[in-house]
């Protein structure tokens, strides 16, 4: 019965973001704020090990600019057990390094872990280190893009997808293990699974709570600018029968598409 | 300024080689080679340039990324290298973030240009699903950068490097890799393509996948696919998967067929040449981010389009 963190990420959500048409600038004030969705994945998968092995404890962890609760009682609501947070307006120029060391402060308040869960990239920054960062600083193994796992007595058997191919792995636990979106389909909450995730814990900390300062929350990597990329194409619809259409198209690749560079 | 330069193969420590001296010129780049040296890739490190390969002679990554994150941190700090160089692969992005961590370094992956400055080295990055670009001060040195490596080897004959042997003692935890399942299909290398015919969703069946392998061998082309051919439905290897967790490419023409162009996937083509998509429904985003967009239905045109192909190109 693993007891498991899983680090959870609020971003905006992508999909909704429009650049400005001038400044080409995210808008971020005009996008609602979503838990990162490979994240939804590690949770789930927290949660399908919990059933399976009947028991251990998931607690959620998350470190934001301003976490909102109502996405946190939406995990708990999914069947997290309670939950870690810490807001703090500094967490918007959080780097990789920031971000790891905060959630590993929170993880320690989190009492007794076996497994450490996250999704293997975020959705806004898609930086893939949280996992591996964290396995470093609690000096554990880590397997990552994970689309499969067993979990047994002390160690982990996971399913890696790597560009050659899958690799099967194992190692002790504890453990970081970070997920794709193919491991699984993260449940939606049932009107009753809300109602009853309202009397679930909220840890909510300050910085000092963690022992960390403003100090710390300087990173070492930090963001210049950020610009939507425009590569304008042609936008040339055609229509017409499927005969026309075929024949414009064979056009087209002779004439443009086989070109050499 | 020392560089550290290690990508998971000797062809890719020698396009990162390649790639880093493009932007940091006149620095000094070293490889770490770990596992067997035999003449031929010295010659390939030679010729992209490198002065030193440090060598290990164990093969350190069936144990994992902490064993290679922590030998390529130990090895930084006997060299005094100041920047640390790896590939922007799965595996790169498995150890970087641990040399990054041990070192105390600043770290940024899928970097596409760097640019050495008073203050810190400058790269660019995609974020928010590829579709902007981040400019970002790695303010801190060791720089432990995850590039993009597409640059072809500087070919020619170089000064052969010096080797140093190394011994790595080294302890970090471990993972046993019990068994890699290679998909079928032999190794593609879609990043270098000047073709490429991608499938999506609009493939109602994985034999009609057929459809567009036709037509591919027409154009003598490679064949892409979108995220849920490769991940959920296994229709083709993740070696195919074209996107923002699979490769970029950057092939004159991309062919786009049933892929309705979700953002992850449009990253993955924005340096094609030229996009043709087709697909049935109109209100696709694809259709916005084609050159020629053919509204209509794969499973009439494709057939047509392959025989009309083969007629002008003069192909079986």
């Amino acid at each position: 019965m693993p007891d498991i963190v899983v680090c959870l990420k609020q971003t905006v959500d992508i999909y909704q973001l429009k650049p400005h048409p001038e400044t080409l600038e995210p808008q971020f004030s005009q996008a609602q704020s979503k838990i990162s969705d490979f994240d939804l994945n590690a949770l789930e998968e927290a949660l399908r090990i919990r059933e399976k092995h009947g028991g251990g404890r998931v607690v959620a962890v998350s470190a934001g600019p301003s976490v909102n609760q109502l996405l946190i009682r939406e995990i708990l609501a999914m069947g997290a057990d309670e939950a870690h947070i810490i807001s703090h307006p500094l967490m918007a120029s959080a780097d990789g390094y920031v971000t790891a060391k905060v959630l590993s402060k929170l993880i320690s308040k989190a009492g007794r872990w076996d497994l450490i869960l996250c999704g293997e990239a975020s959705l806004d920054n898609s930086d893939y280190q949280t996992g591996p960062r964290l396995a470093e600083i609690f000096h554990l193994p880590h397997l990552a893009y994970v689309s499969r796992l067993e979990i047994s007595e002390r160690s982990i058997r996971a399913w890696k997808v790597m560009e050659d191919g899958v690799h099967v792995a194992e190692c002790s636990l504890p453990a970081v293990v970070t997920v794709g979106l193919e491991i699984n389909t993260p449940r939606l909450p049932s009107l009753l699974m809300i109602r009853a995730a309202s009397k679930k814990p909220i840890h909510e900390y300050k910085l000092a709570d963690l022992g960390l300062g403003e100090d710390d929350l300087k990173p070492y990597v930090q963001l210049l600018e950020l610009k939507a990329l425009k590569v304008e194409r042609r936008r040339q619809k055609l229509e017409g029968t499927p005969e026309e259409l075929a024949s414009k198209l064979a056009d087209i690749i002779v004439e443009e598409g086989l070109a050499r560079r | 300024m020392t560089v550290l330069v290690h990508g998971e193969t000797p062809q890719l420590s020698a396009r990162l080689v390649t790639a880093g001296a493009r932007y940091l010129q006149g620095e000094t780049f070293n490889i770490l080679h770990t596992g067997d040296l035999p003449p031929e890739t010295l010659n390939l490190y030679g010729g992209a340039g490198a002065s030193t390969v440090y060598r290990i002679s164990q093969e350190l990554s069936a144990a994992g990324p902490a064993m290679i994150a922590t030998t390529i941190a130990m090895t930084a700090r006997e060299t005094n290298s100041t920047a640390i160089l790896l590939s922007s692969t799965k595996y790169g992005r498995e150890i970087g973030p641990r040399v990054a961590e041990i070192l105390q370094g600043s770290y940024s992956t899928e970097c596409t240009q760097l640019e050495k400055t008073d203050s810190g080295i400058v790269v660019r990055r995609l974020v928010l699903g590829g579709a902007y670009q981040a400019k970002l001060l790695m303010a801190r040195e060791p720089y432990v950068i995850g590039l993009q490596a597409i640059a072809d080897v500087a070919g020619g004959a170089g000064q052969a490097p010096r080797v140093v042997e190394l011994s790595a003692k080294v302890e970090a935890p471990r993972i046993e890799l019990v068994e890699v399942q290679r998909p079928e299909a032999s190794h593609v290398d879609l990043e270098r393509a000047d073709f490429i015919v991608g499938v999506g969703r609009g493939f109602k069946k994985k034999e009609d996948l057929a459809l567009a392998e036709e037509l591919a061998k027409v154009l003598g082309a490679e064949i892409g696919c979108s995220r849920p051919i490769s991940g959920d439905l296994k229709w083709m290897s993740e070696d195919r998967h074209i996107g923002l967790s699979g490769k970029r490419v950057r092939p004159r023409t991309y062919l786009a067929l049933g892929i309705s162009g979700q953002v992850q996937h449009l990253v993955g083509i924005r340096d094609a040449k030229l996009i043709i998509s087709v697909n049935i429904d109109p209100n696709a985003p694809i259709m916005s981010e084609s050159d020629y967009a053919v509204v209509g239905d794969l499973y009439k045109i494709v057939p047509l389009l392959t025989e009309k192909l083969r007629e002008r190109l003069g192909r079986r």
